[in-house]
């Protein structure tokens, strides 16, 4: 398992399906799986996919600045991403860094253990 | 204990170290410890600490301002930080965001044995709004 590959996949995946259907996000989080949403903390995919699909806006597009990877142990994979939120009709980009912390499946795919994001103000 | 009590008193300490002595962050760090520092990767204690010590500046001060936590792996707690970096002499505080996944040992609280990733956000908002 190449850590950087997986990293790149991943991230590629889970932008593009947010930015289109961020329901469809669903079936890469688990029961066990965490995310902490601007301080916010959330448990379970269900409770994670009703957060995200509340979020304040319609369309959004992100784009990816930075993304570094390295293996956790366990099979494990931890994603550092950081880049920009642009909402439709906004004038100005966020700015965001978030973290994933990827576990292997038995089907030989990743879901998402951890996520934390969060916004980067001035 | 209470996971985000163990994060905020690690932050404290890592920080604090970091800001004072780096090359006492040492101890925090393992064989198997990885950094990733603004895309270069770093393995080892040694080669860590070397690296830390090694960079450009002599003194500097972290400024905290969000610290969230997850459980994560048996034993492992995720730590996500983001801050400002204050450099002795520079005029602008840089922005950082660093995430750290550290697991408990015997011999002392807190240690990093796996991962510590680093990256610097140059602040493109402030000098943005000094245009304004």
């Amino acid at each position: 398992m190449d850590p950087d590959a997986v990293a790149k996949a991943f991230v590629d995946h889970y932008y593009s399906t947010f930015d289109a259907n961020r329901a469809g996000l669903g079936n890469l989080y688990q029961e066990g799986s965490m995310l902490t949403f601007e301080g916010q903390k959330i448990q379970g995919s269900q409770s994670i996919v009703a957060k995200l699909t509340s979020l304040p806006f319609q369309q959004c597009k992100h784009n990816i600045t930075t993304v570094d990877c390295q293996p956790s142990g366990a099979g494990g994979v931890l994603v550092f991403v950081s880049g920009t939120l642009q909402l439709a009709g906004e004038q100005h980009a966020l700015k965001f860094s978030q973290m994933f912390h990827l576990m292997p499946t038995p089907q030989g795919s990743f879901y998402v253990l951890n996520d934390i994001f969060r916004l980067n103000y001035a």
